[in-house]
């Protein structure tokens, strides 16, 4: 097991292991903070006061600290809940990656929202349509548009942010990398491993800037 | 306005009910739920040893630690001599064994906070350690001893030559312990491994780890062909620890004894060369 060739293929295979646990922790982490981040950002523009206090507390608390400590304290504070093994680890990392994430959303929702003129809604009302009607049928896709780019920014943060989950011990894809540089199957001291774990972060965010330039086109075919 | 309100109210409502499905995964219907909130309330009178037993599994809390909890090349598998008798000690519980990869830093909230059975894993009987867990009756011999490149191992054949050397080792480690106690200048770091590799890359003078992991990773035939170890600083013992004040303790100290007994021990100990170090 001395030899490139020979190790490339153990290490590929490893890789591939954490690059799947990657994936799955970023699709379940968008599945969740996407709506989320739309009902937190109603919360903090809601006109009703101590609602949108309390919402902003938490977004300040959430945006505020490290997503590190947010994920040591969802996985050891309700301690029972996990009840040990890979899957609660997954879990609790999901669940703090959901709310992190839900309440960076929710400030780029609420900037996207509040950008539509006033103009908009008041052709909304002119029309008689009511004020949920104004949002689905006027506001939405408006704010759709204007929030793809800064979306984008944030979600190809996510990408390498999952890398944070390997701190409640995620076998993840850094960490998949780095156990050849402690010694796994066979393999130890090499440093390559783990360098190359950055091919497939690159490879994974040169897909996703492709399509969010291609939603961005899409949506291009109307101006405000 | 009040029509946002009911919005955001129900908007309310269904974080709430999201936040309630993901807490109780396992347990769906109500029925269940109480059923979990009772377990939940006996478990503090219920002993370590019948929670295991309720669960159906041991889970082991272990790093990736050649020749005590590896995987072998292809297989996803753990090995090892540390790996081998949990499985056994598992089977004569009754339950699964299942291997937990843990950040060695946190073992000890790791086992407070039940997402862990147990750590075994090599583990050094230290103070912090035996005052933190329940530990077993140690298993196995060894020394914490320095790392250098081969051609400055004459250099360094004593503790005192290395007082101005800059030491890499694990941080929370009995080796960091050792370094502290000689006054070395220290540099912490993840694992052993990475330590060995802080010399390799020339980052550190030396390092300092555990002698039977040593045996198995530096020198002749291994990745770190260019390094060898010199002064053994202290000797100490392994063990394996548990919640504090579980019956299992008791429980593993007899299997162990049985097992000395019937040569097991030593069978696997000797398949993975580490005959020399146990303790009988």
């Amino acid at each position: 097991m001395n030899t490139f060739i020979e190790q490339f293929p153990t290490v590929i295979e490893a890789l591939n292991v954490g690059f799947l646990q990657t994936l799955k922790l970023f699709f379940v982490t968008l599945a969740g903070a996407i709506p989320l981040g739309l009902v937190i950002s109603f919360g903090s523009m809601s006109r009703f006061k101590p609602l949108s206090y309390v919402t902003k507390l938490i977004v300040w608390v959430i945006r505020g600290t490290p997503l590190m400590l947010q994920l040591l304290i969802v996985f050891f504070l309700p301690s029972d809940l996990w009840g040990g093994g890979s899957t609660s680890r997954f879990i609790a990392a999901s669940i703090a990656f959901i709310i992190n994430y839900a309440c960076y959303f929710s400030e780029i929702y609420r900037g996207g929202i509040q950008g539509v003129p006033v103009g908009q809604q008041e052709a909304g009302q002119v029309l008689g349509l009511s004020k949920t009607q104004i949002f689905f049928k006027v506001t939405l896709l408006q704010m759709i548009k204007r929030i793809v780019p800064p979306m984008s920014n944030e979600i190809i943060t996510l990408v390498k942010d999952t890398s944070l989950a390997g701190t409640i011990s995620m076998q993840e894809l850094i960490w998949a990398g780095k156990a050849f540089l402690k010694g796994s199957q066979g393999i130890s001291g090499q440093i390559w491993p783990l360098f190359f774990t950055g091919v497939y972060y690159l490879v994974f965010s040169a897909v996703l800037t492709l399509l969010f330039s291609r939603l961005e086109k899409k949506l291009s075919y109307f101006t405000v | 306005m009040k029509k946002i309100i009911a919005l955001l109210l129900a908007a309310l409502m269904m974080v709430c009910c999201l936040s309630a499905c993901s807490e109780d995964k396992k347990t769906d219907t109500a029925e269940a739920k109480t059923t979990k909130k009772t377990a939940e309330k006996t478990t503090e009178e219920v002993s370590d040893l019948e929670y295991i037993k309720s669960k159906g599994k041991l889970v082991v809390g272990i790093t990736d630690f050649e020749p005590m909890d590896y995987q072998k090349a292809g297989s996803d598998e753990w090995v090892g001599f540390d790996a081998d008798l949990a499985k056994l000690f598992a089977d004569s519980l009754g339950v699964e064994c299942e291997f937990s990869v843990i950040n060695w830093d946190f073992k000890t909230t790791e086992i407070d906070k039940k997402t862990i059975d147990c750590v075994w894993n090599g583990m050094t009987l230290t103070d912090e350690v035996t005052t933190a867990m329940s530990c077993s009756t140690p298993y196995c011999n060894n020394q914490q001893i320095l790392i250098v490149n081969k051609e400055d191992a004459e250099k360094y054949a004593s503790a005192d030559d290395c007082k101005h050397l800059n030491i890499a080792v694990e941080s929370g480690s009995a080796g960091e312990k050792v370094a502290n106690q000689y006054g070395f200048t220290i540099t912490p770091v993840l694992d052993q491994a990475t330590a060995l590799m802080e010399v390799k890359a020339g980052t550190c003078d030396a390092a300092i780890i555990d002698s039977l992991m040593a045996a198995a990773m530096v020198g002749e035939g291994t990745s770190y062909e260019e390094l060898t170890y010199t002064v053994g600083l202290s000797d100490e013992e392994y063990g394996v620890g548990f919640r504090k004040g579980s019956d299992l303790t008791e429980k593993f100290n007899s299997f162990l004894k049985e097992k000395i007994a019937d040569g097991t021990v030593e069978a696997i100990a000797k398949e993975y060369g580490i005959q020399a170090a146990l303790i009988k």
